[in-house]
């Protein structure tokens, strides 16, 4: 007998299973993929050499995570082709902080976003290391280990930053504009398959039980910095609290349509009609 | 496996600049008071032995002999180590197409299961690609495939007796 068991897949799950895990893969392997692609905005542009690496290489790990994602979305037969390439840019469901560009040039910007998303990525992660889907069980271990340095990166940075009166400034602004976008990271893509998430245990703690978790991570932090982090006093969201546009429910901003026409470009002027590969993909045999 | 470090040290940008003991709750390990090392940011993490792994195809006889032999000839992109040696193999399952392996040629089927030391591995179609065509060269071999597991997950402690030695003559302090 293996050590390795083989992990049962899409074919043992009724449809309303695999509709639930399909929803969900799709929530965290969109918001990977589209912040690494906003991220990468930022290469041989980082106010340091080593900042620079810093962020290309974070970019490179969400990159990772997104195709691990993903991956197990092509178990259900889809083709690379139709998750990103050729895909509806009005079904994406990633939350609108990680589409927004960046303010040009404003280093807080990168800083306060991803201190913002990797702490709630540490927490989502947290709740599928015991899911009921054996294939994403499989594999989150793995990306938490390779997500601790962003928030450690964020953080480090996010005290210096709010050190200086200037600093302090910009990452105040960036917050008082980001800080509604990150709240969507915690809505739902659809209510009712949200629930069905939680029900069947693909997930072990409910979207507004992780969305109170990170707030009461989050907001201790930002205000020992002696930043005011733009929420009411008993830290209850409410609808006003959220942006116009929340992404989740596939409404996006005039900015990603523009992100996704960007990084469709080539593949469309060379008259693709599906991703290239170098090689044979394995799974594929 | 060089991919599996921390790429940089951010604080050292500002080493001039005061951290305070400001708490938060980060659960971090970075100690600005820890004695310097020579890459602090550079993590070689051990998460203890996984009974059973890495496998080594210690027991292999016959055809399956012959795939660990190829699976052993597979190096690192990176670096002068096999991937069996570093770790990477998790298992290696032989079976038979249409009846028993010692009786007819070209029928059997592997199966390899393994891992990756980074999931954002630009090396990664060349590498599995690679290892699956040496699970398929040896002959009574028809077909072979290829599946990615990422737990347990990979760490140093995987890495062969050998594989250390490799590394270390390649360089590195392991």
């Amino acid at each position: 007998m293996s050590v390795i068991d083989h992990l049962s897949g899409p074919e043992d799950l009724a449809p309303d299973e695999r509709e639930a895990v399909e929803t969900l893969l799709y929530r965290l392997a969109d918001d990977e993929f589209v912040l690494a692609e906003r991220y990468t905005e930022w290469q041989v542009r980082s106010p340091t050499l080593e900042s620079d690496l810093a962020l290309s290489n974070i970019a490179q790990d969400e990159l990772g995570h997104a195709r691990l994602w993903y991956d197990l979305l092509e178990d259900f037969g889809h083709e690379e082709a139709d998750l990103l390439w050729e895909r509806d840019p009005e079904t994406f469901t990633h939350s609108t902080l990680v589409e927004l560009p960046f303010e040009s040039g404003d280093w807080a910007d990168p800083i306060v976003r991803s201190y913002l998303y990797d702490e709630a990525e540490h927490l989502r992660l947290q709740a599928l290391e015991d899911s009921s889907y054996p294939r994403l069980e499989d594999r989150v271990g793995k990306v938490q280990g390779e997500e601790r340095y962003h928030r450690e990166h964020a953080t480090n940075w996010l005290e210096r930053l709010a050190s200086t009166e200037e600093g302090h400034e910009r990452v105040q602004t960036t917050l008082d504009r980001l800080f509604p976008h990150a709240l969507t990271l915690f809505q739902p893509v659809d209510p009712e398959i949200e629930a069905r998430i939680d029900e069947y245990g693909i997930r072990t703690q409910s979207l507004d039980a992780l969305g109170q978790q990170w707030l009461e991570t989050v907001v201790p932090f930002l205000e020992s910095l002696g930043l005011a982090v733009p929420i009411a006093e008993d830290g209850a969201v409410t609808a006003d609290d959220l942006p116009e546009t929340i992404g989740r429910d596939a409404n996006h901003t005039e900015d990603w349509f523009d992100l996704y026409e960007e990084f469709t470009y080539t593949y469309h002027d060379l008259g693709r009609d599906s991703a290239e590969r170098i090689m044979s993909d394995p799974d594929d045999q | 496996m060089t991919d599996d470090t921390t790429p940089t040290d951010p604080s050292s940008e500002f080493a001039g600049t005061d951290r305070d003991d400001r708490a938060h709750d980060v659960d971090v390990a970075f100690d600005p008071d820890a004695d310097a090392t020579p890459c602090a940011y550079t993590e070689y993490v051990e998460r203890g032995e996984v009974a059973g792994l890495p496998a080594t195809g210690e027991d292999a006889a016959g055809i399956e002999r012959e795939v660990w032999d190829a699976l052993y000839d597979v190096e690192d992109p990176e670096m002068p180590v096999s991937i069996v040696d570093l770790g990477l193999i998790y298992a290696v399952e032989l079976e038979a197409i249409e009846s028993d392996l010692e009786s007819h040629e070209d029928d059997v089927h592997v199966r390899v299961i393994m891992t990756l030391t980074y999931t954002g591995c630009p090396a990664r179609k060349m590498l599995t690609e690679e290892v699956r065509e040496a699970a398929a060269s040896p002959r009574g071999v028809a077909s072979s495939e290829l599946e990615l597991v990422w737990s347990p997950e990979w760490s140093l402690d995987m890495v062969t007796e050998q594989g250390k030695s490799d590394l270390r003559d390649f360089g590195l302090s392991v």
